[in-house]
């Protein structure tokens, strides 16, 4: 089955800063693909180009048969990919439902029987249906962030670009989003899941892409990246001299 | 710009108070008002239908343009132009709108580019350079103005109509635009223009629609005017205090909403027409306190003010059913 979405050598440079240096990866559809790093590895940067917010300066971006590249934000979502913020943008003078109604709209231009039909329907599906009629200005950093994920659901996406959907919140409140990540991916969407919080990201990711410096360093299964040297390098630190000290502290995840 | 919430604000207005309005407005000059005061509604419709063209843009979009005095002048001189080749009124106001539609797209091509205060800038530069261009155009008399030639009679009460059918026409289109889709991302892009165009929403070309939409009312009040006055030069039409009073109109009644503007619109009618006769010196320091006031105390302008008056009666009307 060809890729749902393939990235090939994407490269961005913000003026003499290189963001991105060559970063090849596919997705196949369906699943939960974990995308993780150190700070400054490229992560929202990588999902930016792949939502059309930025261009990037060389590379391709196909998603299902198609290069994204040169398409604004709105036409990718249009065919179907869709992002979340990592802060929550809602729009603070509409109500929670009116919202969901933006994306509803002005999405996925294709639907699908699967699709939810209502926005009331999604709310219900993100556990904020009891604040369908307050202003979004009022919710919670916790329900901001589902506000988020019902807003990108609405527009009916093949694939969904999650960013650190779970940063600052609580314990209970990322096990409630991670459940939810798990029931969107059983109803047919892909998602890409950019996540600071390694074991939220481990425990729902069936393949994790791990990036530093911009560059792509190791993809696999959970278990096999966790276990990777150089992955352990970027994240830990690198045992400087071999006579059993403590390894020195170079990054912290 | 900041918006007041919602448009239908709950509490203010029964459904039925605009159309009795409307009613008590048609019947009006069956009651022999004096020329005076048919002139002062005449241009209190013209007012109102401006403010409601720009709060099209700037109240539901959230571009804050000053250059609302090119479409108010290019419609005032397309209307005189058209009339005197010898068009149908109605017609030389859609001609009008059509005008100024097409210049809006002129200038929000380049401009919407820009974003918040860039593109308030650029508005500005637009409206002066607009405005210098026709003080020497020789075809329309440059400085020196262009007056309509009258083949008719003057009747008062046919200008009064037409401006009054041009204002029933922006409050429907205004409303109607708020319920559809398109309104839902003219707010969506005023709240957050980038998470907007994450949903689908093309930000650009709903900015050109709404400025073409506000732009074409704002061309057919300009035309509808110059009807009226059968004189017009550019340092009228087109001068920048008008595009300043336009933009200031919807933000005293209350920006982003329905009735906002209509208020904010018969509030600069009644003060502009009046009190520029009767205190020639001060007209423009009680419109200067009382702009200062609202943004100080009332930022949702006086709608938000009304509205909040009507809930507390509504309010305190529940609480005497509830303890008779």
């Amino acid at each position: 089955m060809p890729p749902i979405l393939s990235l090939d050598r994407v490269t961005k440079n913000f003026a003499g800063l290189i963001a991105l240096k060559g970063v090849s990866f596919e997705l196949q559809q369906g699943g939960i693909y974990g995308l993780i790093g150190p700070n400054g590895a490229g992560k929202t940067t990588l999902l930016s180009i792949i939502a059309g917010s930025i261009q990037p300066t060389s590379g391709a971006v196909i998603f299902e048969g198609r290069n994204l590249i040169g398409i604004k934000s709105f036409g990718v979502v249009r065919a179907g990919v869709v992002r979340t913020h990592q802060v929550p943008k809602p729009f603070r003078a509409l109500s929670v439902l009116e919202n969901v109604e933006v994306g509803m709209r002005f999405g996925h231009s294709q639907s699908s029987a699967s699709d939810p039909q209502s926005g009331a329907q999604i709310l219900e599906w993100v556990g904020i249906a009891h604040l369908a009629h307050a202003s979004a200005a009022t919710l919670s950093v916790g329900d901001q962030k589902r506000l988020e994920l019902a807003r990108a659901l609405a527009a009916r996406p093949t694939l969904l670009l999650c960013d650190e959907v779970c940063s600052g919140l609580t314990e209970s409140e990322t096990a409630c989003i991670l459940s939810l990540l798990c029931r969107i991916e059983k109803s047919g969407t892909t998602i890409l899941y950019v996540e600071h919080n390694l074991r939220a990201v481990m425990s729902v990711s069936h393949h994790v892409i791990v990036m530093n410096y911009g560059q792509k360093l190791a993809e696999g299964s959970p278990q096999i990246v966790q276990n990777d040297p150089a992955v352990i390098e970027a994240y830990i630190g690198r045992t400087t001299n071999t006579d059993g000290r403590e390894p020195r502290t170079k990054s912290v995840a | 710009m900041k918006a007041a919430g919602k448009s239908g604000v709950s509490g203010f207005a029964p459904a039925a108070m605009p159309y009795l309005l409307l009613a008590v407005l048609i019947v009006l000059p069956f009651f022999g008002p004096g020329p005076n005061t048919v002139r002062l509604l005449f241009v209190t419709f013209v007012w109102v239908t401006v403010s409601i063209a720009w709060n099209i843009l700037g109240g539901f979009g959230g571009q804050v343009s000053f250059g609302f005095a090119v479409f108010y002048g290019l419609g005032a001189y397309t209307a005189a132009l058209a009339v005197n080749s010898g068009l149908h009124t109605v017609l030389a106001l859609l001609l009008a709108a059509g005008v100024a539609a097409l210049a809006s797209l002129a200038i929000g091509l380049p401009t919407f580019r820009l974003r918040g205060p860039y593109f308030a800038i650029a508005t500005i530069g637009v409206s002066e350079a607009v405005r210098v261009v026709m003080t020497n155009v020789s075809m329309t008399g440059g400085a020196s103005g262009y007056r309509i030639l009258e083949t008719r009679p003057f009747h008062q009460l046919d200008h009064f109509y037409i401006a009054l059918g041009l204002a029933v026409l922006a409050v429907a289109a205004s409303a109607g635009i708020r319920r559809s889709s398109f309104g839902l991302a003219l707010i969506a892009i005023r709240e957050n223009e980038d998470a907007a165009s994450d949903l689908g929403v093309n930000a650009f070309r709903a900015k050109l629609l709404a400025h073409a939409c506000a732009a074409a009312l704002t061309g057919a009040a300009g035309g509808v005017y110059a009807q009226y006055a059968a004189f017009i030069h550019p340092q009228g039409v087109f001068a920048f205090s008008i595009g300043v009073a336009i933009l200031l109109m919807p933000i005293i009644g209350g920006v982003g909403t329905i009735w906002g503007p209509v208020i904010g619109g018969v509030v600069y009618g009644l003060i502009h027409e009046e009190l520029v006769a009767s205190f020639p010196q001060l007209h423009l320091l009680i419109y200067g306190s009382l702009l200062i006031l609202i943004v100080l105390f009332e930022p949702a302008g006086l709608f938000g003010l009304l509205d909040r008056w009507f809930r507390v009666l509504a309010g305190a009307r529940r609480i005497r059913a509830a303890n008779p």
